[in-house]
């Protein structure tokens, strides 16, 4: 089982008369999100907007999104996945017992409501936050949820999307799979992409200090990442391309500033529903794009002698 | 220059069968008639194709990268590409990686792929796919059925806004032209619905059938002199009995050019999975009666592959009979897609129908101009098992120990037992090449005459295993370039993209955008794909009427 059952923010915007956001908190942190895309939008089929749609936030704390919805769920600390698993036994009409409910710091009358709700929308969408994805059980959390979604569809419309963080997360994902099968935590030590989240993502190989090099374009570990990790890329030559002055651009031995993107260097963001949006440039800038200093040192390594002997294999099977 | 001496040329293009040949190359990569000095290759003993044309898969956007990353457990066991200084690296398998499909394309003598559903909202994501794509040229199909500013158009009976609306996401899109899948039926899924009929009205629309738009779309492409006919996926996909249907489908098309996708999934007889049974001698009929209609075979393989197809709701039927894992993604206004990880097995007998019927297809339409190989990869098999294919196709000892496989309640229901035929290879060179770039009007692909493309495959044939021939061509040349020799990748060019700009009324720009605006969460003049973005292309300004 798995998968992920989703759709374009503008469907959310054209249809969605109900929406769960779950450990998320958009009113902060994506604070276009509501009127943009789902609760304040009206529509040919919710043409009142607001009051054509009902708005569930599901989250630990109390954050300002809770304002903004009709009902609000505080789930216990690291008891998502349980709440998730419930809900899939419930809609499914399952027997629960009240204390594995209590146990989420829910009570069955606001569970019955929410399956209710879930069941007899025409359209519904959870959008689901870094509280989700993040924490204790992390993608195993996002995994029942997208699983739930999946499920409703037995009863109505029903689609799940994960809310990304800022910069191009989603358009470094995309590229990576098409070009390698894989949208992170790659190696390419035996000459072709290897996927291993634990053991090949940025943070384990610094931090078992495995590189002996890092290139950093587009993020700022130096600000993020624990201090084993930073120690590591002050050890090795960091190269960072940034526009800005950056924790990790103070610890390089090499800081190429870049022009802004989106600003002043043209390319394409993908969206957090992976649609494509270009980037066209208002400003002119001094400095060469991102693009184009990948190119020229390309350029220059081409001229060095490749690093595989001749004679190697050319295709093998991979394994994991 | 290139001269490729002493091979038995099949060129079904220029009529020539077998016959023993020069071909000469010039330094543009086209086919010329004769050469001064140059390369020669001695192909003394060896067949001479054009490159072969692959009318229907999938390989580039939305789709395809969803399903390479609901399988990452099939990479870990497929083969892997090692960079090496003239290539990149990747991944085969299921869902090949940008670079690998190019590699496995050419390797097996492929030099031209049409993408045939590419949303317009991820075009520009579509076309940045087709670049990481080397060697092949490759064409794009917009995808227009469940349009709802086109059926808007429709409703209202306004024949020449909605042909206007076409050619205008057409040019956004870049493409090349029209993909039509389960007309009505997607835009019904955004509601949990499916249009299964052809005469009843679309969930959400007053009149508005699938024969409806199967019709429009249909004579809009024609109208818009599209050099490829309107390619439809046919309504009620991959159930018992849907025969009734594509029959159907196939009537609303009369006096209309149109490529039918992958037949095999539109053939069935029977009421529901136990009685399921081929129909494709009624469909065969129907095609040897109406030559000026075409269609691909989407024929099955034995075997693990993932599922994609913009047909939501069968995806969603598909992962409740699989359980397995299920990815759906609609997308606003214009279409949808799903994604199901699926095997099929010879002892299952809805997979048995499935596999015969492929091959039933192929083998009862007499005439090869009208019926391509395709197995609507990923879908009933992955492009680079096509040679398994070909083999069933020229050896019937070969069909009936595959029979021998199958369960024994298979008796009654398939047709492939009682046939007999035999491909030829100029049927195969036929079926492969010189058909599906006739059909896509290419015209300078899929022939070895005088001013195409030189993209000519050589192939020593293996008398043992016909198969092995065509999976490892001694050379392949892309546009003159030797990009394969012996078995290896020497070079690995960049292909082009086929375009075309389709005229409109001057005003369909103002027409647009307040529709536009009304259901997208995209800026008006962010949404056309930059005609600069696409880097080598051919374009084609289509006429007025
Ligand atoms: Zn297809």
């Amino acid at each position: 089982m798995g998968g992920k059952v989703t759709c374009t923010l503008g469907e959310v915007k054209q249809r969605a008369d109900f929406i769960v956001y779950w450990g998320g908190n958009p009113a902060e942190c994506h604070p276009r999100h509501f009127t943009k895309y789902t609760i304040m939008q009206k529509s040919r089929f919710l043409p009142r907007g607001r009051k054509d749609r009902t708005m569930v936030l599901v989250d630990i704390r109390e954050t300002k999104s809770a304002k903004a919805a009709d009902t609000f769920l505080q789930v216990k600390p690291g008891k998502d996945f349980e709440l998730i698993t419930i809900l899939r036994a419930m809609i499914k009409d399952q027997r629960v017992t009240d204390a594995q409910i209590e146990d989420t710091g829910m009570t069955r009358e606001v569970l019955d409501k929410l399956v209710d709700q879930m069941k007899n929308c025409k359209f519904g969408c959870m959008f689901f936050g870094m509280g989700l994805s993040m924490t204790r059980g992390k993608h195993m959390n996002s995994a029942a949820l997208l699983t739930l979604a999946a499920e409703l569809n037995a009863f109505t419309k029903f689609v799940a999307m994960p809310m990304r963080g800022h910069g191009n997360v989603t358009g470094a994902d995309v590229i990576m799979r098409w070009q390698t099968g894989y949208p992170f935590g790659i190696t390419f030590n035996r000459g072709y992409p290897r996927y291993n989240p634990g053991e090949f993502s940025t943070v384990d190989v610094l931090v078992r200090g495995d590189c002996d090099a890092a290139f950093i374009i587009g993020a700022d570990p130096g600000a993020t990442m624990p201090q084993p990790a930073i120690d590591h890329l002050k050890r090795i030559p960091t190269i960072c391309l940034d526009p800005h002055i950056t924790h990790t651009s103070k610890l390089a031995r090499v800081h190429i500033t870049t022009a802004p993107q989106g600003i002043a260097a043209p390319g394409t963001a993908y969206r957090m529903d992976e649609l494509p949006l270009p980037l066209k440039p208002a400003l002119k800038s001094p400095y060469p794009t991102d693009e184009e200093v990948v190119r020229r040192i390309n350029e220059e390594l081409q001229k060095k002698p490749f690093w595989m002997p001749e004679g190697a294999p050319l295709t093998m099977t991979a394994h994991g | 220059m290139i001269r490729i001496t002493g091979g038995k040329v099949y060129d079904p293009a220029n009529g020539i069968d077998g016959e023993v040949k020069d071909i000469c190359i010039d330094d543009n990569g086209r086919i010329v008639e004769s050469i001064d000095g140059g390369r020669t290759i001695d192909a003394t003993g060896m067949i001479v194709f054009p490159g072969g044309v692959d009318v229907h898969t999938h390989v580039a956007g939305g789709a395809i990268n969803f399903a390479r990353a609901m399988t990452p457990e099939d990479h870990r066991r497929t083969q892997a590409f090692i960079r090496t200084k003239t290539r990149r690296s990747g991944l085969g398998g299921m869902a090949p990686t940008t670079f690998a499909t190019g590699y496995l394309y050419a390797g097996m003598g492929f030099t031209t792929v049409n993408e045939a559903a590419v949303p317009v909202l991820s075009a520009r994501h579509t076309h940045e796919e087709l670049a990481d794509i080397p060697i092949v040229d490759k064409a794009s199909l917009t995808l227009m059925a469940n349009n709802e500013i086109m059926l808007d158009q429709m409703q209202a009976g306004e024949y020449e806004r909605a042909k206007n609306v076409v050619a205008w996401y057409i040019w956004a899109a870049k493409s090349y032209g029209v993909k039509a899948v389960n007309p009505g039926g997607v835009a019904a899924w955004k509601w949990g619905e499916d249009a299964k009929q052809l005469t009843s009205p679309i969930e959400g629309y007053s009149n508005l059938t699938p024969g409806k738009i199967v019709t429009q779309l249909a004579q809009i492409c024609d109208d818009l002199k599209l050099p490829h006919p309107m390619h439809l996926h046919c309504n009620n996909l991959g159930a018992p009995g849907n025969v009734s249907t594509t029959i159907d489908t196939l009537k609303h098309l009369e006096g209309h050019r149109a490529h039918i996708a992958h037949s095999q999934y539109h053939a069935y007889g029977g009421d529901d999975w136990d009685s399921i049974c081929s129909q494709t001698g009624q469909l065969a009929e129907y095609f040897n009666t109406h030559p000026h209609i075409t269609t691909d075979a989407g024929a099955v393989l034995f075997g693990d592959t993932v599922t994609i197809t913009a047909d939501g709701p069968w995806q969603h039927l598909l992962y409740k009979l699989t359980g397995r894992k299920w990815g759906n993604l609609d997308v606003e206004n214009e279409t949808g897609c799903g994604i199901v990880p699926y095997t099929y097995r010879p002892s299952n007998l809805v997979n048995a129908v499935q596999w015969a019927s492929g091959l039933e297809l192929l083998l009862l339409i007499k005439n090869p101009w009208q019926v391509f190989l395709s197995t609507d990869h990923p879908n009933g098999g992955c492009f680079w098992r096509y040679p398994e294919i070909i083999k069933l196709l020229m050896c019937a000892d070969f069909r009936k120990e595959c029979l021998e496989q199958l369960p024994d309640k298979i008796k009654g229901k398939i047709l492939l037992p009682e046939i007999d035929r035999e491909y030829t290879l100029y049927e195969i060179a036929t079926s492969m090449s010189a058909g599906p770039a006739k059909a896509l009007g290419l015209t300078k692909k899929g022939s070895l005459g005088v001013g195409c493309d030189a993209d000519v495959v050589i192939y020593e044939e293996d008398p043992t295993d016909i198969a092995r021939t065509f999976a490892h061509p001694r050379y392949v040349l892309k546009a003159g370039e030797v990009v394969i020799e012996e078995g290896d990748i020497r070079e690995a060019p960049d292909g082009q993209e086929f375009l075309v700009k389709p005229h409109m009324a001057a005003d369909t720009d103002e027409f647009m955008q307040p529709r536009f605006e009304d259901c997208y969460t995209m800026q008006f003049e962010n949404y056309p794909v930059e005609l600069e973005r696409i880097e080598r292309k051919d374009l084609q300004e289509l006429p007025a009427e």
